[in-house]
């Protein structure tokens, strides 16, 4: 190309570039969140229903790690939204605002050929205190094998919010209890192993390929949780740096706290809330 | 057992040594050397049934769980944890990753080999150079995925991807490719050194007795001779990349789809978190997020066709890809 | 603009250029090794060297810190990663000897044995096995040895008989030692083989004339003069295997656990975790201050005992020298 032909094509390229990259970027917005695995499909779910009904402008990017992960990354400004599976705690960094989306619960589950119908908070204490080894100790189940033990990493919410409840306050003890990373994860490794035992929130225990297990007599499900009988739930919320008012995370929280079509999506599989205020962290 | 004198050679007629050629005779061996005999042709049996097992079981999984439109449709963001959906995305991302890391290490690896066999002064520099190509061959990938998290951490980066209120989000398409291209460069830098090493002086001296620069000889002369050895450097470079998984689990982002950070076209994919085929397997299998082995086994076999495709490419290609194992040499005294 | 660099390059320029793009690597080398080090910083001044000891579950430890906010207190950044050092070590090392052993025996066969068809094939062979991504390992560890180890090999009275110290669930060290030694032995082999074949015939030839059988031969003469060229693949092999994080993390079980080689036959079966995939398994929580620096030191550990091996196996091979076949 001769000179002023190659200088005039680059000035052209170079102003529809400069021209084209302000606008591209005003389009869009791209809200970041992670945390909790157990909310993942909830968050999921509601991040996908509020993209389209803002015709694509408003974008999400959803990973995982673990509550205390998103409250970490929220804490330190990496994220915009932390999803956590558990309330706010004492060692978390200050500033936070957990606002509840939904309520669910977890279950204690087993294998599906070990079907155990229901066990006590005592017997539940002592298996994943590591204190009664062998399913031959436990009665409800025709096993005689030694109990393995399904867990979940510290980072999990879901394992404050069972550890508080189900445990009635006590620790899962790990060893010999195997940890594993995810929701997902823990679901695979109890239906895969006949000697499993674990505990998943709602929407992976309420599956018909694992066995949800009755606590003290009362039945792991929706009714008895919205009846308050069943102890094991805990809140799924939205946890920001500071109160996030009239900017787009504060419209799509507030979207997730309000709106009906937010509501249906959450009882799908967990229960939605009335109207809360944000519990500060 | 032969309890044969030992030093004595088999007694075989000249034209029937000839026809058998190096065959050992074991059969007139002690005990030791028989069973270091049995546990040869074990080793290397096992290994060709280790490679034929592992080829053909993921030939059948694939068959079994690839369907063509899995190719074509993209992971699908619905409600169950069950990646439900295709694996376009991570085939897309598997590419983009390939070409930005050989965009980055090709002209590197050649460059600086170049550099090191045609002009190298000083020597202590070339030295150092050459250094630091084995210690980047030598170090285990999760370190460079570290290097990489540290790195772009800086807020010079901040543009490669999301931009967060703390400061860069870090992992992108961009990051990712940057420290990918550190894996395939080694590749690069060995395979260009060594073709310029093996190419004949006097095709460099012919074109200094006509009167080009060295320069002008390396790009006119030099260079198209290696053409083959660099094509082959870049493709076993690129098998690595395209194998390469801790680099890409921890700085790619691993959203399910390719998320574009903002709607530039190019830029913003980019810019942007997505998976690879790698990173799509690890998910996937019991030890990442999924319940999906099905789709674990599809990307798999998608995986390892690409790789034994490569393989073969660098097998079709070069003179360094030629028969890994020599035949021996038959001249005399060699 | 553009003409003037399109104009022929002097020599001088040339250079230039190419040396600075040459230098680049080196650069990159320094700021890697500077912002490991950087980043490991935190642990090694609140730490010492003791983290590098034992004391505790590395697993709670490091637990612990996730929850760490901006400015963790001294305390936060406890860890003794002696379990996940001795994992790492454990487990490279039982590779890099079962692999050797392999390696040299296949590399004997391909020499001296195999005919002349199967020697062709066998070269694709190992070029495929080697670069067979390490996820596609992983896979089937983890969804065809661990859950056959787990349903046929490990049995009840076993898992009973360490139930209250650990979990078995099928991965461990035995599945994550075979695979790495799948993944090791192939290079080692090329590498290997190739040595044995540039050995001079004549040195061979003297001692079949001696009246050695070929094999014996092989073994006296080639192995012995190829020494170097075996430490060489060895280190490695061992560099390979010590960093190899993604086969780990999928199928050592999960748990920072030191397998006691006291235990007998169950060692084998006993979980582990190794620098490498800790820091996998970690990674997404890296932005709570306490786990980043901690991370950064395993990083560094490994980064550190790279260098080691390549030194370890260049200083082995220098009294090695006057064989001369190959390095």
């Amino acid at each position: 190309m001769r000179r002023p032909r190659r200088l005039l094509a680059f000035a052209v390229a170079s102003a529809i570039l400069a021209i084209s990259v302000p606008v591209a970027l005003a389009a869009t917005t791209v809200i970041t969140i992670s945390g909790a695995t157990a909310s993942f499909p909830l968050v999921e779910l509601l991040t996908h229903a509020y993209s389209k009904l803002h015709h694509n402008k408003i974008k999400f990017s959803v990973s995982q790690g673990g509550a205390s992960v998103g409250i970490a990354d929220v804490a330190a400004g990496k994220v915009n939204i932390g999803d956590s599976s558990r309330g706010p705690a004492s060692t978390d960094p200050p500033g936070l605002d957990f606002y509840p989306i939904a309520k669910y619960f977890v279950c204690v589950v087993t294998n599906k050929s070990n079907p155990i119908s229901n066990l006590t908070q005592a017997q539940v204490q002592q298996i994943f205190e590591g204190k009664v080894r062998s399913w031959s100790q436990v009665s409800g189940s025709s096993l005689t094998s030694t109990i393995d033990v399904d867990s979940r990493t510290s980072v999990a919410g879901v394992l404050t919010t069972f550890q508080n409840t189900l445990l009635a306050g006590g620790k899962v003890a790990s060893p010999p209890a195997t940890q594993y990373a995810s929701e997902g994860q823990l679901q695979t490794a109890v239906e895969k192993d006949p000697n499993a035992i674990g505990f998943l929130s709602d929407y992976f225990a309420l599956n018909k390929n694992i066995n949800a297990v009755a606590y003290n007599g009362i039945g792991c499900n929706v009714a008895n949780t919205v009846n308050e009988t069943y102890p094991g739930w805990s809140f799924f919320y939205e946890v920001t740096k500071g109160a996030q008012v009239g900017n787009d995370v504060g419209h799509f929280i507030n979207w997730i706290q309000t709106s009906k079509a937010a509501k249906k999506l959450i009882q799908t599989n967990w229960i939605p809330l009335t109207i809360t205020a944000p519990t500060a962290g | 057992m032969a309890s044969a004198n030992p030093l004595a050679a088999p007694q075989l007629s000249p034209s029937r040594r000839r026809r058998r050629g190096r065959r050992a005779p074991v059969r007139s061996w002690r005990a030791r050397d028989q069973a270091l005999f049995v546990i040869a042709w074990t080793a290397g049996a096992g290994l060709c049934v280790c490679a034929a097992a592992l080829v053909i079981f993921f030939a059948v999984q694939g068959i079994q769980y690839l369907h063509p439109d899995l190719l074509v449709t993209r992971p699908s963001v619905a409600a169950t944890q069950a990646m439900s959906g295709g694996i376009l995305d991570p085939i897309l991302g598997t590419v983009l990753l390939a070409a930005i890391g050989l965009l980055i290490a090709a002209p590197l690896g050649v460059v600086s080999a170049i550099w090191v066999v045609e002009y190298g002064r000083p020597r202590w520099l070339s030295r150092i150079v050459e250094s630091a190509v084995e210690i980047i061959a030598g170090t285990p990938d999760i370190v460079l995925a570290i290097f990489g998290l540290a790195l772009f951490e800086l807020g010079v980066f901040s543009p490669f991807s999301l931009a967060e209120p703390g400061g860069a989000f870090g992992r992108s398409f961009l990051n990712a490719g940057i420290i990918v291209s550190a894996v395939a460069l080694p590749s690069v830098y060995t395979a260009t050194r060594n073709g310029l090493i093996a190419t004949p002086r006097q095709l460099r001296e012919s074109s200094y007795a006509l009167g080009k620069t060295r320069i002008a000889t390396i790009r006119r002369v030099v260079l198209p001779a290696v053409r083959r050895d660099v094509a082959t450097g870049a493709t076993l470079g690129l098998g690595r990349i395209i194998g390469d998984t801790a680099i890409v689990v921890l700085l790619l982002g691993a959203t399910l789809r390719n998320q574009p950070a903002s709607n530039t076209p190019f830029i913003g994919l980019l810019r942007g978190t997505g998976s690879t085929l790698t990173s799509y397997v690890f998910n996937n299998s019991p030890a990442g997020d999924g319940n999906a082995p099905d789709k674990a086994y599809a990307a798999a076999a998608v995986l390892l066709l690409l790789v034994v495709l490569l393989n073969w490419g660098v097998g079709r290609i070069g003179r360094i890809g030629g028969p890994l194992i020599h035949e021996p040499s038959r001249r005399l005294g060699a | 603009m553009f003409e003037r660099l399109r104009r022929p390059w002097s020599d001088r320029r040339a250079e230039l250029v190419l040396g600075a793009a040459a230098c680049l690597l080196a650069v990159a080398i320094a700021a890697m090794i500077v912002f490991i080090v950087r980043g490991a910083w935190p642990t090694f001044q609140h730490e010492g060297l003791s983290w590098l000891g034992s004391g505790g579950n590395p697993d709670a430890q490091l637990g612990a810190m996730e929850n760490t906010t901006s400015h963790p207190p001294a305390s936060a950044f406890l860890i003794h990663a002696w379990p996940l050092i001795y994992g790492t070590v454990l487990s490279a090392g039982l590779a890099v000897v079962l692999g050797l052993a392999i390696s040299v025996a296949t590399a004997i066969f391909i020499v001296e044995f195999a005919p002349s068809p199967v020697r062709r094939v066998m070269s694709p062979i190992i070029r495929l096995l080697a670069a067979v991504p390490s996820v596609l390992y992983g896979l089937v560890g983890i969804l065809v040895l661990v859950p056959f180890t787990a349903n046929h090999i490990v049995t009840q009275g076993e898992k009973k008989s360490v139930a209250y110290v650990v979990q078995l669930s099928g991965g461990g060290l035995a599945v994550a030692v075979v695979l790495l030694t799948l993944m090791i032995t192939p290079i080692m082999t090329a590498l290997i083989a190739d040595a044995l074949q540039s050995v001079p015939r004549p040195w061979r030839e003297g001692a079949i004339a001696l009246g050695l059988n070929p094999l014996r031969a092989t073994l006296a003469v080639s192995v012995r003069a190829i020494r170097p060229a075996i430490i060489a693949a060895a280190g490695l092999a061992a560099a390979r295997a010590v960093g190899e994080a993604i086969v780990i993390s999928m199928v050592s079980g999960g748990v920072s656990f030191s397998p006691n080689p006291a235990d007998g036959t169950i060692f084998w079966f006993e979980p582990f975790q190794s620098l490498a995939s800790e820091i996998v398994r970690s990674a997404e929580a890296i932005n709570a201050p306490a786990l980043h620096s901690t991370l950064y030191a395993f990083a560094a550990l490994l980064l550190f005992s790279s260098f080691v091996l390549s030194l370890a196996a260049y200083l082995v091979k220098l009294p090695l020298r006057r064989y001369q076949v190959s390095d």
